[in-house]
């Protein structure tokens, strides 16, 4: 066995059914050389059940396959789901985000995956089929095995597609990081934010943060907090303490000290929500395209 | 991985070579093929020394496995020249002082060479984002930036 390049979906789970294990699949491979390689590797990326970004009725499907750069500059994307675009947009290099994939970025399982995290405040879907044939739903956060393992097992599932809702009328997403440089550099802390704000106060919140846990991190306590909160500093400074202080971090020698990650993340959740916030109102008047 | 048959373009010829497709195709590009323009450099995709085009997007030739450019075009630093007439963006880069030890120029020129297909008359900001992926430790990319700028000009005036 070798190198193999499926045509469609049922073959390519066919070949995994005949691998038992010894065949994995592989999409943008930009993190291949620094694992074990397989048997077999079967390259996705051809796969039209993979590819293409559409928005039907409310909702935008994004094949596994697409790449950061597809994501970064996709029309229904920017309109729909901004947060998104601008992680994508975060992620590695122009290199790397040609090669890359929103599948890969998933099931890779990195913590701080910035198009995960942003898919995660988004309350994106995935949507996985297995060797045996049946299909399965997830949300992307419930993804994560532990760190740097996916629940996805790229030897007998393939993950196909991801689904958003699109963001409507008073809704609004927004993705910050920080890292040690604005390019090639893995970000200390990221977070993303989607909220729905009706008459100034806050009726919906998805607050994301990373890395925190194996996978990107809701801050719940916070979300609820939020509701019904009125959309200005004070609120934003509350939401802050709160997210510090709803997280525990360790301090890393590749990224920072505790109590600086934990600093990070208030503020970025902060940042976050205040630019989803704007976005949300802004579409209220309409002059958001 | 055993060996199989990969075909690609590569700089505008069809070819077709017998190689472990789990190679990386940077070495393939100069250990197979003898094309050294395309500098190793980190070997995990954070310098972009070793960046190619790949369907006219740049890519780290490190991090493709070879047998992902089946069917694909591939171009390297070596199809810019034509013969003794160097590239506009060569040009540039010599005449902007953007080549001081020369190791990440080939990878930075391609990077360019990318961003100036998709779009001719880039913003200084578009070139930055462009040549992010690029690690340069000589110069500071001021440069660079200016030689990418410059190698816009050049080819808008070549074309009319």
């Amino acid at each position: 066995m070798s190198y193999l390049y499926p045509s469609s979906l049922e073959e390519a789970l066919g070949i995994l059914r005949d691998g038992s294990g010894r065949a994995r699949v592989i999409a943008g491979a930009t993190d291949i050389f620094l694992q074990r390689l397989p048997h077999s590797l079967v390259d996705l990326t051809a796969l039209p059940a993979l590819s293409g970004i559409k928005e039907e009725s409310g909702l935008i499907t994004i094949g596994a396959a697409v790449t950061h750069s597809q994501a970064a500059a996709s029309p229904v994307i920017l309109a729909g789901a901004q947060a998104l675009a601008e992680g994508c947009a975060r992620v590695g290099s122009p290199q790397i985000r040609n090669a890359g994939t929103l599948g890969g970025n998933i099931v890779n399982a990195a913590p701080a995956a910035d198009a995960a995290v942003a898919l995660a405040a988004l309350g994106a879907r995935a949507r996985i089929v297995d060797i045996k044939g049946l299909t399965r739903e997830e949300a992307v956060e419930d993804l994560y095995r532990t760190h740097n393992r996916s629940l996805v097992d790229s030897s007998s599932e393939i993950l196909v597609e991801l689904i958003i809702k699109s963001c409507g009328i008073n809704e609004g997403s927004a993705f910050t990081r920080f890292a040690a440089r604005n390019a090639l550099a893995l970000p200390l802390v990221n977070a993303a934010a989607a909220v729905k704000v009706e008459n100034g106060l806050v009726k919906e919140a998805r607050l994301v943060v990373a890395p925190v846990k194996p996978a990107p991190t809701r801050l719940q306590r916070a979300e609820e907090m939020l509701i019904g909160m009125p959309v200005n500093r004070e609120t934003r400074l509350a939401v802050e303490k709160a997210a510090a202080s709803e997280v525990e971090v360790r301090s890393s020698l590749l990224r920072c000290s505790a109590r600086y990650r934990l600093h990070l993340v208030g503020v970025l959740v902060g940042r976050a929500l205040e630019t989803a916030a704007q976005r949300a109102q802004q579409r209220k008047r309409g002059n958001d395209s | 991985m055993k060996q199989q048959i990969i075909m690609f373009q590569l700089n505008g010829e069809p070819l077709e070579i017998y190689a472990d497709p789990a190679e990386s195709l940077l070495a393939i590009l100069r250990e197979k093929l003898g094309l050294y323009g395309t500098k190793a450099g980190c070997g995990k995709g954070e310098c972009g020394a070793c960046t190619v085009l790949v369907d006219d997007q740049a890519q780290n030739s490190c991090l493709i496995p070879a047998g992902k450019v089946q069917g694909r075009r591939v171009e390297t630093i070596e199809n810019l020249s034509r013969g003794d007439v160097v590239h506009p963006i060569q040009e540039a880069f010599v005449e902007k002082g953007a080549v001081q030890c020369g190791f990440c120029s080939p990878g930075m020129i391609m990077s360019a060479y990318a961003l100036l297909k998709s779009s001719p008359q880039p913003a200084p900001e578009d070139v930055k984002t462009a040549i992010s992926g690029n690690l340069c430790r000589c110069s500071g990319y001021k440069q660079i930036e200016e030689a990418v700028l410059c190698a816009g000009d050049k080819m808008k005036n070549r074309e009319s």
